[in-house]
């Protein structure tokens, strides 16, 4: 992390603010994405070479055993993975070349369960079996995460929120984030 | 009632934590026949050496995607019964539609419950036991 003022602090800097549940990639040398973080995960994903990165930011559900491990969360989390990878790959990105940052996983609150700590451990389980380089984290911890990812650059800027100052939905993130596990259906069949 | 146990599968998937994932799934539904290949090209090769009776691919592959894979599968005599699930992203209408056109058997969307799985096998099988 570099704390200079570094070229990608113009003007022209695109804010993209990545919520719970969704994932943003991009080509443009002037978006830089923003998200805030509790125990959830921001993946930062990039190919260097290309230019093409993106984030996505997930919470797995609780498997009911406090650590969010059970099948149906890690085939979530995974599933907010692949969303990720195949839109880089998609832009043009090549795995081989992917690298990843990763953040978040925190435990704002006393309790039995660590969901980010079981979070945190998903997202560097799914990212060494996929061979992708995690080149720099920063994950669990008791504060909240405001984070800003420059994709061209990889360059990332943390600032850790005290859980009071964090916005509700950081505090008290939906334990479902995206869409519901499916049993999946277009109606054509 | 088909034994699931009877039934070889080919999953297809460049994410090794999918292939898991379904392999898991499958085993939890009495699959024990079950073989994995990265993408279409390597699953292609792998089913016209030795068929399966059902393939579950995902779509978005590297080399060939699932829905050229299952044209492939389709225009292959020897294997141009196998039954065939596509796993698809639920932005996907349009992929379905024209899978269904490719002559797909059934699909199912991610993320998937074991459950949601096996309900979509069934639907091309019949009850498995």
């Amino acid at each position: 992390m570099t704390h200079h003022n570094p070229p990608e602090d113009t003007e022209r800097a695109i804010k993209v603010h990545v919520t719970q549940g969704e994932s943003h990639v991009t080509t443009d040398p002037n978006v830089v994405m923003t998200t805030v973080l509790g125990s959830c995960i921001a993946a930062c994903i990039r190919d260097p070479q290309s230019g093409v990165g993106g984030m996505n930011h997930f919470l797995l559900p609780d498997a009911g055993d406090g650590r969010g491990t059970g099948g149906d969360a890690v085939r979530y989390g995974a599933y907010a993975m692949e969303l990720l990878i195949n839109e880089l790959l998609k832009k043009g990105a090549r795995r081989e070349r992917l690298e990843a940052k990763i953040f978040g996983g925190a435990k704002l609150f006393d309790g039995l369960s660590d969901v980010g700590a079981s979070n945190s451990a998903f997202a560097e389980r799914f990212l060494r079996d996929e061979g992708i380089p995690i080149v720099s984290s920063s994950t669990g911890g008791v504060s909240a995460r405001r984070v800003e990812f420059w994709p061209a650059s990889g360059r990332v800027r943390q600032r850790l929120v005290a859980v009071d100052n964090a916005p509700q939905d950081v505090r008290r993130p939906a334990p479902v984030p995206m869409p519901a596990a499916s049993s999946g259906d277009v109606d054509l069949f | 009632m088909p034994q699931a146990s009877t039934i070889s599968v080919l999953v297809v998937d460049d994410q090794l934590t999918m292939r898991a994932l379904i392999r898991n799934a499958l085993q939890q539904i009495g699959f024990k026949d079950i073989r994995e290949a990265p993408d279409g090209e390597e699953a292609l090769k792998n089913l016209l050496a030795k068929p399966a009776n059902l393939v579950i691919s995902d779509f978005n592959m590297p080399k060939m995607d699932g829905l050229a894979l299952l044209r492939a599968v389709r225009s292959h005599p020897p294997i141009r019964q196998t039954a065939f699930v596509m796993l698809t992203g639920r932005a996907d209408r349009e992929l379905v539609q024209r899978a269904v056109q490719f002559g797909v058997n059934n699909y199912c969307v991610k993320p998937f419950t074991v459950q949601g799985l096996r309900d979509k096998i069934e639907q091309v099988f019949g009850q498995l036991t």
